[in-house]
């Protein structure tokens, strides 16, 4: 069996103001499979990567759950600190109790304890089947399309182009330039169009 | 299940939601962003896609006792 | 323009569009149909002669706003790049009617080549930029108060830009469309299309505010004695010397700024009466103009969904592509390797179509940094032991990224095949719509397992 890490998040007063996070470690540590649970005021902070890349190595943890917040902000994050730590960055999955939790259900701390646990007790049971996955590599061709030759795509095609690399431009019209050739002069400065 | 079970008056059905990563599951970040008060009954499953949501998973969740089921995307 | 033209390492296709885009990010690959030009570009030295010479001179410039003609053998203005004609399939008098020919037998470079057709050509990128900027909103079907665009001394903005430019078809010469008599009194109307929520559309169209500012000053600098009138529901100002540039406006031109809409125009003889309200003040105006100037909202290119679709990313619900992130990822999209830049992610002026190109190109350079890309390894993957190959899965998928593929076994000391399906790994995005669609359950999607999902589902319905 799995040794689990939960990493329990207060993030300030934003999921601590609400969620009484020392009440949901006690029970989280009761969780099959949960070896180890610690609280952070941030767990995303440099000092609270720091304490989970040795925690996870001082308690031998093969699997982690951060409960913070949305795994669409800090997924990437803490994949990164598990794997300082020598996990696979697959090995994390994240609970959300603060946009899913804490911040909706603001005057009822009670229940979002509640709910922050059963948050908690449904990532740790996918962490527990959890498997390391591997990235795999593709190449990539250096050559930018940029469809439309206005001032916008002339100019991201020079800019790429600059960098020493192949763009192609893409115009409907018979000529690039765009909207801005039609001009006459141009604001603030009042300099030519084309 | 659901702490107000017994008092049918304050009942509140537990909602198990499959939300997508890039749409409803977003529009959930969204809604606790803009600080959206709702029943705490709700839980939500992150899928990359709506369409990853087996029929089987629906079923287990009435399986399980669940009131209701969302899928979102 | 012409940097753009001469850069080694940037290739122009013009008069070309995108058919398809197949592959993903790292790896597209796009055919581009490159329309007939029946010009051949190698010969062709620019010199304009079959212009002068085309039998067709009437024309609606496009370039031009419509507001005056060009051949069917054209370059949409003189400094066009590449600075050759093309000729317009629909106008030109041999392409229609096989008549006249006159450009083929006046060019002295035999650059005319009628039998051209359209090519289809494919190639491959990494990165996709878009940046098919705006059009402006056909605001006579709106606007049917402001004559629903029938009458001629009622010009748009672009139209107004074509009239001072020395380029254009007045040669700079601010004359009215109808009886090119030069109007003393010019009516502007800001917020035309753009901030109407009953008509139009709802949002700000953004640098309106500054280039009308920009149109009473060059009325003012250019017909002396002339009077300028704005109707205007806000000024939107914000930009390095913008409010200063609109300040100048008001007070040293004296462009009169009147606060409030119009809500008729009708001709009166050659004047146009032009009826609104000053809400400053609380009185209803009235101004006898010579031309109007309805300042109206951008809105997408007419074909902007069409190829949103077929390069494949959102856009929103007026059309404008959308970006990944409001704030965090302004240049990229949703779709992995597919920027935006310019004014097709939604209205913008030029100081900020330029700063979004450069981010983009940033975007796309810091991709090309590297040789290799990580790929997302929650994929789908198949279990071959229990596929039965029906291959239910292969018509679901969005990202055509299943295939069926033999597999020999020993089955009882003989040699089997029988197929099963296959997941190509570059292809597939990791939605999972097949594991859902497979009956034997064989298919499934690393990083969100059936076992890992139901254990989610058991454990939040405990
Ligand atoms: C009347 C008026 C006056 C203005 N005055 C000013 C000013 O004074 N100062 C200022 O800063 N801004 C001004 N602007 C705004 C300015 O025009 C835009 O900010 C700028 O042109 C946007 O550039 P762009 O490259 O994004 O788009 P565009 O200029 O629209 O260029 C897009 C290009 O893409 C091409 N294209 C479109 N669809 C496709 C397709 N499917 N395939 C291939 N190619 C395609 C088009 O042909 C075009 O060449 C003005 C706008 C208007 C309407
Ligand atoms: S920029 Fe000014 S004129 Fe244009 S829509 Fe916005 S407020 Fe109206």
């Amino acid at each position: 069996m799995k040794r689990i890490g939960v990493f329990l998040c207060w993030c300030g007063s934003n999921i601590g103001g609400v969620v009484d996070v020392p009440k949901v470690a006690e029970v989280v540590r009761t969780f099959p499979g949960v070896a180890f649970v610690q609280e952070n005021k941030y767990t995303c902070s440099e000092p609270g990567q720091v304490a989970m890349v040795q925690a996870i190595k001082e308690h031998k943890i093969d699997a982690v759950v951060v409960a913070s917040c949305s795994p669409r902000m800090h997924l990437p994050t803490f994949q990164k600190a598990v794997e300082t730590a020598g996990l696979n960055p697959y090995m994390v999955e994240m609970a959300n109790l603060r946009e899913h939790c804490a911040w909706v259900h603001i005057g009822e701390p009670e229940n979002a304890t509640q709910k922050a646990m059963e948050l908690v007790r449904k990532a740790v049971a996918k962490v527990a089947k959890l498997e390391p996955l591997f990235e795999s590599y593709i190449p990539v061709t250096k050559r930018a399309l940029v469809v439309g030759g206005g001032i916008a795509g002339i100019q991201t095609a020079l800019d790429i182009a600059d960098s020493g690399h192949q763009v192609v431009i893409v115009e409907k019209e018979a000529t690039i330039g765009g909207r801005m050739a039609q001009l006459d002069k141009t604001f603030p400065t009042l300099d030519c169009g084309a | 299940m659901s702490v107000n079970e017994k008092d049918s008056s304050n009942w509140q059905p537990t909602i198990l939601g499959f939300a997508c990563n890039w749409c409803s599951y977003a529009g959930a970040d969204v809604c606790g962003v803009s600080r959206f008060q709702h029943p705490s009954t709700m839980r939500v499953v992150r899928v990359p896609c709506s369409g990853r949501v087996k029929p089987e998973f629906v079923l287990r969740a009435f399986q399980r006792g669940i009131d209701g089921v969302l899928v979102g995307g | 323009m012409v940097a753009a033209a001469q850069h080694p390492n940037i290739t122009l296709y013009t008069y070309s569009q995108v058919e398809s885009v197949g592959g993903y990010i790292g790896n597209f690959e796009v055919t581009i149909k490159k329309k007939a030009k029946y010009v051949d570009y190698t010969k062709c030295t620019g010199c304009g002669l079959c212009e002068t010479k085309c039998a067709k001179k009437k024309v609606p410039s496009e370039f031009d706003a419509f507001m005056g003609p060009r051949t069917a053998i054209y370059k949409p203005f003189a400094q066009a790049v590449p600075n050759k004609p093309v000729i317009d399939n629909k106008a030109c008098k041999k392409l229609l009617e096989n008549k006249c020919g006159v450009c083929e037998k006046v060019c002295p470079a035999g650059a005319i080549n009628f039998e051209d057709q359209d090519e289809l050509i494919t190639e491959k990128f990494g990165a996709i930029v878009m940046a098919t900027g705006f059009d402006l909103i056909d605001w006579g079907k709106a606007y049917g108060e402001y004559g629903g665009g029938t009458i001629p001394d009622v010009i748009d903005g672009l139209q107004f830009e074509r009239l001072v430019n020395a380029g254009g078809p007045t040669g700079g010469k601010i004359k009215r469309p109808s009886d090119h008599e030069i109007p003393q009194t010019v009516v502007f109307i800001k917020c035309v299309g753009s901030r109407d929520v009953l008509k139009a559309k709802s949002y700000c169209s953004r640098a309106c505010c500054m280039y009308t500012a920009k149109h009473a000053h060059q009325v003012i600098e250019k017909i002396k004695g002339s009077d300028v009138y704005v109707f205007y529901m806000d000024a939107r100002t914000p930009g390095k010397m913008y409010d200063e540039f609109y300040m100048r406006t008001r007070e040293v031109d004296g462009a009169k700024y009147i606060r409030g809409q119009v809500s008729k125009i009708f001709q009166d003889g050659n004047k146009l009466i032009v009826r609104g309200e000053d809400t400053l003040v609380g009185q209803s105006v009235e101004v006898t103009a010579d031309m109007v100037v309805v300042e109206t909202a951008m809105v997408p290119r007419a074909d902007a969904i069409h190829l949103a679709q077929t390069v494949g990313f959102s856009y929103d619900k007026d059309g404008w592509f959308t970006e990944a992130h409001p704030k965090l990822r302004p240049v990229e999209t949703n779709t992995g390797g597919v920027f935006l830049s310019g004014c097709c992610q939604g209205p913008k002026d030029v100081p900020d179509s330029v700063a979004q190109a450069s981010a983009a190109a940033v975007k796309v350079v810091a991709m090309f940094s590297k040789d290799q890309m990580a790929t997302n390894p929650q994929i789908a993957s198949c279990n071959e032991a229990t596929c039965v190959g029906c291959l239910l899965c292969k018509p679901v998928c969005p990202y055509k990224a299943i295939e069926g593929k033999e597999i020999t076994e020993r089955v009882h000391g003989e040699n089997v095949t029988r197929t099963v399906a296959s997941v190509n790994s570059g292809l597939c995005q990791g939605c999972g719509a097949c594991t859902a669609e497979c009956r034997s359950g064989s298919m499934n999607l690393k990083g969100f397992t059936n076992l890992q999902l139901l254990a989610e589902v058991d454990a939040a319905c405990l």
